[in-house]
């Protein structure tokens, strides 16, 4: 199992509230899927950014499944959710709305290289 | 790229085809079926027992279907037309294409009827740059289909072809065996439909952005009837602008897309073919020349853009929280992450712009519901300004792309390369800071901070807004403003210099407000002097300027959407006949292009050229200029929004005459708005202040 992952949901259940989701309401499904073909799941469930997580399947509005790898990648950054989905890579089902709002939740890639004068944003 | 091609869209799907009927393109062809920015056909050829097609007519029905009549057999060798064809083709979920053989002759015949068909499924980014694929193509036939697909890793996009006529079927086409009777007719319907994507292995979901592209179409004769009954009418003593609002209604109308999420309501795309998406500079503007007009346009740009509102730092799309998209793209290239658009962030004035369609969008509507909803989004927006576009450090936006070989040098609207040079011709270095930005952040603002008191319930908010808004105010004036020409500078360079070159951005400056009351007139003079103004419109670059060329794209053209801005701006500092002139100009000149304006045309003197000579471009129509107009119109007229009621200050020029605007939507219901033309534009105004 990889630390990412569940480092990666476990803070977001620990942060109880998301601003970002603040106007969203819906359970979110995802469905990371190992070589060996087995399923590791995880239920979102957003009241209004009110946010609970547990490691768990469950009735969802929305799926999003992905190769475990892909995952990982996503939670460090290193991945873009919306690429991933036009690839085929990142698989949503349902309402596709709350995949719009719950991918602004995965972090901003590494940044490598000293910032140029035009990256001073992020001071 | 040939001159007579016949185009037919609906949202971002699209057929470009040659007066035949037919598609053969090349990889670096514009031509084929394109669909969320991939092209699902690059070959569909007709022939008659193995002759291609000459064309006897086309019949543009609608922007969304045509009609091809066409007889056997090519050249200039008369033919002996004993068989004709008709192709009526229709952007449907890809196209319909019903096509019918009709026997003219007295005895029956026998015919092969054949389409060749074929897919490069080239990435639209790649039609313009010719990549070579990366993935593997196949071909499959089943039953009464012929399914074209292209495949790399988990990437698949399809096209399914189907005829409602049994057909041979291989994999390059279809083949129809037809015996026809004296006088008789054959008729097949052929469908070519798009998929994005295959089902899960489990075969039983299907991913939501397969049947999001494949939403249901609605009957779009009707919709498009419904769409005009619902626009004010005009009525004119000047018939050609009569023939440019119906274009620009019914061009607006084709424009319109829907991006995934949207479900049926759809947001101005940025202008055909090459930009059907969502732009956020584009959408906006359009959405607020449009406000007058239709208020669902802007609703829905408010709302995708703020769903796609970026959230964290990521360099090579140039994303930080809080900003507005530039461009969103969902091809193959998007896809693996060789080109940014998912979406792409590179655009300096998208932020502050989309306040100030919150703001003015409520202003027309009372829609306080929608300001409520995206108050995080407008806030974030506004923290945008402040904490992430002062690249310079002086409180200024300013823009510097973040990744070299995919990001956008220029991120304003004046993209080219060269579209910002100081008076001698020379280019800044970066980040610059151009002057409109600044303009928009300020009345980005002041917009906010209406809204935070009106709606948000947030005075300190909105005090200190007001307060950062004279704050800028008072330094732009002194930074950017050329003491010995009179005029504000195009923007400030990265050591704090101003670059120091007059431009059409002076108008931009007045819509804003940003602009000291005892400086606009000398501004306004500008405008409407002899180096900016032509007699059709005011140069994006004024003559004497290093760099200026009347056919160049951003320096020295005249853009018809920058007019309409300028034109808003003069009436705002009450140069109201000013504002008439240059309304009448552009709207003259759009009667030389039968009521479509171009996205820009050469900044010749009118007394030279005597007509408008087209910029040479391959986006027609294009969202702002088809805009333009409208906000032309609602600017002569005066109209603007006071409470719960529609101010109206007409002054219009004399040669339009009499002037009728009828049901104007808004928060008071449908008002009328009547105008006499009074405004001698023959001779030019010159920056005499309002009276």
């Amino acid at each position: 199992m990889s630390d990412d992952v569940v480092e990666f949901f476990e803070e977001l259940g620990r942060r109880g509230h998301e601003p970002l989701l603040a106007k969203v309401t819906g359970r979110v499904r995802f469905e990371l899927v190992d070589g060996g073909g087995t399923t590791d799941r995880w239920l979102v469930a957003v009241d209004k950014g009110d946010t609970v997580v547990s490691h768990q399947g469950g009735p969802a509005a929305c799926t999003i499944q992905a190769e475990r790898a892909l995952f990982e990648r996503l939670c460090r950054g290193e991945e873009n959710a919306m690429a991933a989905v036009l690839r085929g890579a990142l698989v949503c089902t349902g309402d596709v709305e709350l995949l719009f709002a719950i991918q602004r939740i995965f972090p901003g890639p590494p940044r490598e290289r000293p910032a140029m004068p035009g990256a001073e944003g992020s001071r | 790229m040939t001159e007579n091609q016949v185009k037919i869209l609906d949202g971002n799907t699209f057929v470009v085809s040659d007066e035949r009927g037919d598609i053969e393109a090349s990889l670096t062809d514009p031509t084929g079926l394109f669909s969320f920015d991939t092209r699902f056909l690059s070959r569909w050829v007709l022939t008659v027992d193995g002759q291609l097609l000459s064309p006897l007519s086309v019949d543009d029905l609608q922007y969304f279907e045509t009609r091809f009549f066409l007889v056997p057999g090519t050249g200039t060798v008369y033919v002996d037309a004993k068989l004709s064809v008709i192709r009526h083709r229709s952007v449907a979920n890809g196209f319909h294409e019903e096509l019918t053989v009709l026997n003219h002759d007295d005895k029956p015949v026998e015919v092969t009827v054949r389409l060749e068909a074929g897919c490069d499924f080239a990435d639209l980014f790649e039609v313009k740059d010719a990549v070579d694929k990366k993935g593997l193509y196949s071909t499959r036939l089943d039953d009464r289909r012929l399914v074209l697909t292209y495949r790399r890793e988990t990437f698949s996009r399809s096209t399914v072809i189907s005829s409602s006529q049994p057909c041979a079927l291989d994999e390059h086409g279809l083949t129809f065996q037809l015996q026809l009777g004296p006088h008789g007719s054959w008729k097949t319907g052929l469908d070519v439909v798009p998929e994005m994507l295959e089902a899960t292995e489990d075969g039983d979901t299907e991913p939501s952005l397969a049947w999001q592209a494949r939403r249901p179409r609605t009957n779009m004769a009707r919709n498009l009837e419904r769409w005009l009954d619902q626009a004010p009418r005009l009525e004119c003593d000047w018939e050609p602008l009569k023939t440019t609002y119906r274009r620009s209604l019914v061009d607006l109308a084709a424009l319109r897309f829907s991006p995934i999420s949207a479900g049926r309501h759809s947001l101005p795309a940025a202008g055909l073919p090459w930009f059907m998406t969502m732009f956020g500079r584009d959408s906006i503007l359009t959405s607020l020349q449009a406000l007058p007009f239709n208020q669902e346009l802007a609703a829905t740009t408010l709302r995708e853009l703020a769903l796609r509102q970026g959230t964290r730092i990521d360099d090579f799309r140039d994303e930080d929280p809080g900003r507005i998209l530039h461009e969103m793209r969902y091809g193959e290239l998007t896809a693996f992450e060789e080109r940014p658009h998912s979406p792409y962030y590179g655009s300096a004035d998208a932020t502050p712009l989309f306040v100030v369609l919150l703001d003015e969008y409520e202003r027309w509507t009372g829609d306080t519901r929608l300001v409520r909803e995206l108050e995080f989004e407008a806030r974030a927006a506004l923290r945008w300004i402040d904490e992430y576009a002062d690249l310079q450090g002086n409180g200024y936006i300013a823009y510097q792309r973040r990744h070299q070989e995919t990001g956008l040098e220029n991120q304003c609207w004046k993209d080219s390369w060269d579209s910002i040079s100081y008076h001698d011709g020379t280019l800044p270095g970066f980040p610059r800071a151009t002057c409109e930005l600044q303009g928009y952040a300020y009345d980005a603002k002041l917009r906010g901070a209406r809204l935070a008191r009106l709606v948000w319930h947030d005075p300190a908010f909105a005090e200190a807004l007001e307060r950062q808004a004279a704050d800028l105010k008072r330094r732009f004036n002194r930074d950017f403003w050329v003491e010995d020409g009179e005029y504000f500078a195009i923007a400030l360079d990265a050591d704090g210099g101003q670059v120091d070159s007059l431009t059409s951005n002076n108008g931009h400056l007045l819509w804003s407000g940003i602009v000291d009351k005892a400086k606009a007139k000398a501004v306004a003079r500008h405008l409407m002097g002899e180096r900016l103004f032509s007699g059709w419109g005011v140069r994006t670059l004024a003559v004497g300027e290093g760099r200026y060329n009347p056919i160049g794209y951003h320096v020295g053209t005249i853009w018809p959407f920058d007019n309409s801005f300028i034109a808003w701006g003069l009436r705002r500092y009450g140069f109201k006949e000013e504002a008439a002139q240059v309304a009448a100009g552009i709207l003259e000149a759009a009667e030389f292009f039968d009521g479509r304006l171009p996205e820009a045309f050469g900044g010749y003197p009118r007394s030279m050229t005597k007509y408008p000579v087209q910029y040479p471009t391959a986006c027609s129509p294009q969202a702002w200029s088809t805009g333009a107009p409208l906000l032309l119109l609602a600017t002569m007229l005066g109209l603007e929004p006071v409470g719960e009621h529609l101010l109206v200050d007409p002054a219009v020029s004399r040669a339009i005459g009499r002037l009728e605007l009828l049901d104007i939507p808004g928060r008071w219901g449908r008002v009328d708005a009547f105008a006499r033309g009074r405004v001698d534009t023959s001779a030019p105004a010159r920056g005499r202040p309002g009276r």
